[in-house]
């Protein structure tokens, strides 16, 4: 199996730095209501929507291959929108999307997931994170073989964060996820490639409408 | 809203306690000789109330607190007889948990439980794989782990939900930290899933058990009972002294309803080759309906749940079944009933192993037949989100015999798995018709798409019918006789685009008893 190394081009660092640098301003760039913490529902719709960037590194394996395989990195973006079920827990979908520059040209790979997220304390910014659902890759080169995929399979993502200004309607979240992408067996030209899996953890920032 | 208030007879609730308990640790030392490794109101159709909710209101009641407040609001109490909320010590449970899970392989002599800072960060290196350890450990023994690791937010006063999202961090940190083993995505999945629909069952059977306006010997025996079935609620009940406090049970652990019925007898099961085998196989089952899944507004996760255990007929443990409500609501009046349910199955014999999490949206309709015979029909469709089967790669017609390396250490799996993983779909009906509030016909079918990710390159497609005949003989007594066909078609993904058929009858003969 070709073994071929995409090398970290330098606008992907700048997209990355640039979408964790403008999610906080626009937080803070606007004046939140405040509400008194111990209050969940008072005057706070039901809807939660976050939309924010990341800095991602994906790595693909698979379960037999003997490849060191390359950690790539990129920016990303990511949306959730959904419903506040109470003032420790709001639920919905999320799609987080990445594109990976390589020598031989662009993998994107978005991650369809229903989700929950979860603050044990509710006058406190902790959260955790998790949900399951659809991955898609398209135009998957250089790595695994000259072929190009598109390929889809089960997505998992965990993760945890801080949310500041937890109970206002305007808050502002910074995260770390990992999502898996198990897409299945890949028929290359050269051969089957069994079990294919790949990794991406992220960081970064997000704007939390409630 | 009519409110109603329930009681049980206490005879029969002894008797469902006693042989749902007897079941339950039956199921567990089976599981640990297997060697894991690793009210809402007594209104159940009342208006929902979350306990996050209540205790929200009470915490912030506690702030002006009064010399008359009673002692359990200042304990961060939801009721009298609940657990004090703490979700720092169910995290610092969820870790003791893990350390004991990991010190118990350790004493076994597993290499997989010799962690240290390096390994844990070779896992987080690598993120998630798919593992190859036996079905029955990912299947029972990491369910049965992530219920221990869902109740440490039980007995410490958290919401369902909230559990449910301590189970998962006990899930993940645990693959993470608790095993040199790479984290496994398989185990992660069934851990959380698996953990949240065994443990709240097992938590709300428990809460069956304990008699807690009941004081003396009567009162401890029960308590050890419950402990049994949940372990880390009766340790926390023990250690804060909430075993021997007389006060009521918790309003949402009492059911509108239980149903249950115990049977033992023989089973036939065939295959392709060979009708059916020439020996009987004994088993022992329990059946229980907690609450009332087919009517009712709720917003109660598992106010309402199916439970069905097998043990025997083909393997220790054939069938573990949990369907747990997560929402219901009525529609058109309650002439029709739509559901969200959580279900977890396994399905482990001689001639096939099966199980998957899954969730469901599922549609009821009652039609009363007279004064005392009605009909209940069910539908329901959904998303699996792992399942597993066994799978042969083609070109093999049998489980070869496992070589023996013995260089890998105990606890290792090297594989190979002759079982795939994969998500999927899946959909079903059931009709049952009963005459006085006892079953005596069953029709039942369920079909399951799994798209295999990790195994054969396959998509399979499952399906199970099944006829259950119920005739009473005295009180309590009956017979009964099953009839059930399980048809399993692999569409392998080679060039000739290979399919093969695999079915197995089954005709089971039992005696039942009505336990409630």
């Amino acid at each position: 199996m070709r073994r071929a190394r995409a090398l970290l081009s330098m606008h992907t660092w700048v997209r990355g730095l640039w979408l964790l640098a403008l999610a906080p301003g626009i937080a803070f760039a606007q004046a939140a209501p405040q509400t008194p913490p111990s209050q969940p529902a008072g005057g706070i719709s039901r809807a939660w929507f976050v939309a924010g960037g990341a800095f991602a590194t994906l790595r693909g394996d698979c379960q037999e291959c003997e490849e060191d395989f390359p950690y790539r990195h990129s920016g990303a973006v990511l949306v959730d929108g959904g419903y506040r079920v109470n003032a420790r827990m709001d639920v919905g979908a999320e799609v987080f999307w990445m594109a990976i520059d390589t020598s031989q040209g662009t993998i994107r790979t978005t991650h369809l997931d229903a989700v929950a997220q979860f603050r044990p304390w509710a006058s406190h910014g902790f959260f955790l994170k998790g949900g399951a659902g659809m991955a898609f890759v398209r135009n998957w080169v250089d790595t695994l073989s000259p072929d190009s995929f598109n390929q889809k399979g089960l997505s998992v993502i965990i993760g945890g964060g801080w949310v500041v200004r937890p109970t206002a309607r305007l808050g502002m979240q910074f995260f770390a996820t990992q999502h898996a992408l198990a897409l299945g067996d890949l028929q290359a030209s050269q051969g089957l490639i069994n079990d294919v899996i790949g990794n991406r953890w992220s960081v970064g920032a997000a704007v939390v409408i409630r | 809203m009519q409110m109603h208030k329930v009681e049980f007879e206490p005879l029969k609730m002894r008797r469902v306690a006693v042989v749902m308990l007897g079941s339950m640790l039956w199921g567990v030392s089976l599981f640990a000789a297997q060697g894991t490794q690793e009210a809402p109101s007594l209104d159940a159709i009342g208006p929902p109330r979350m306990l996050s909710d209540q205790i929200t209101h009470f915490v912030a009641d506690s702030v002006a607190q009064t010399a008359g407040q009673p002692e359990w609001i200042v304990e961060r109490r939801a009721c009298e007889g609940c657990p004090p909320r703490s979700v720092g010590r169910a995290l610092f449970q969820t870790t003791v948990v893990n350390v004991f899970y990991g010190l118990a392989n350790l004493i076994r002599g597993q290499v997989t439980a010799k962690v240290t800072p390096k390994t844990w960060w070779a896992n987080m290196e690598q993120g998630w794989v798919w593992d190859l350890d036996d079905f029955v450990v990912n299947q029972i023994g990491h369910p049965y782990q992530g219920n221990n690791y869902f109740n440490t937010g039980r007995a410490n006063g958290l919401s369902f939900y909230e559990s449910a999202a301590v189970a998962a961090f006990g899930s993940s940190t645990w693959e993470y930290f608790g095993e040199t083993n790479h984290a496994s995505l398989n185990d992660f999945i069934n851990t959380t899933l698996g953990g949240i629909a065994l443990g709240e069952m097992f938590h709300r059977t428990a809460w069956l058990v304990r008699d807690t306006r009941a004081t003396g010997r009567g009162r401890l025996w029960r308590e050890i009972g419950a402990t049994a079935l949940d372990p880390i609620t009766g340790v926390n009940r023990f250690m804060r002294g909430d075993s021997s406090r007389v006060t009521d049970k918790p309003a949402d652990m009492v059911p509108s309803n239980l149903t249950a019925f115990g049977s033992a007898g023989v089973l036939w099961r065939g295959t392709q080759d060979n009708d059916f085998t020439a020996d009987a196989q004994a088993f022992v089952e329990v059946d229980a309906v907690y609450g009332d899944p087919d009517k009712g507004h709720s917003r109660t996760a598992y106010d309402a749940f199916a439970m069905k255990l097998r043990f025997g007929g083909g393997s220790a443990l054939s069938e573990a079944r949990v369907r747990g409500r997560l929402l219901g609501q009525p529609i058109s009046n309650g002439a029709v009933q739509f559901s969200v349910v959580q279900s977890y199955d396994f399905q482990k014999n001689d001639a096939y192993a099966t199980g998957s999490q899954s969730f469901e949206g599922a549609f009821g309709f009652t039609q009363n037949l007279s004064s005392t015979t009605r009909f209940w029909m069910l539908g329901w469709a959904g998303l699996t989100v792992l399942g597993a089967i066994d799978s042969l790669p083609l070109g093999l017609t049998e489980v070869p015999e496992e070589e023996e390396t013995g260089d890998a250490g105990q606890g290792v799996s090297e594989g190979p798995r002759f079982y795939d993983y994969g998500p999927g779909s899946d959909f079903g009906v059931t009709a049952i018709f009963s005459r006085n509030d006892r079953p005596f016909a069953t029709i039942f079918y369920e079909g399951r798409h799994l798209f295999s990710l990790d195994g054969v390159r396959a998509n399979h497609f499952l399906q199970r019918g099944r006829v259950d005949l119920l005739l009473p003989l005295h009180g309590a007594f009956g017979v009964g006789v099953t009839g059930e066909y399980f048809d399993r078609r692999t569409f392998y993904q080679d060039a000739a685009a290979t399919r093969v058929n695999y079915h197995y009858p089954q005709v089971r003969v039992y005696f039942t008893w009505r336990l409630s």
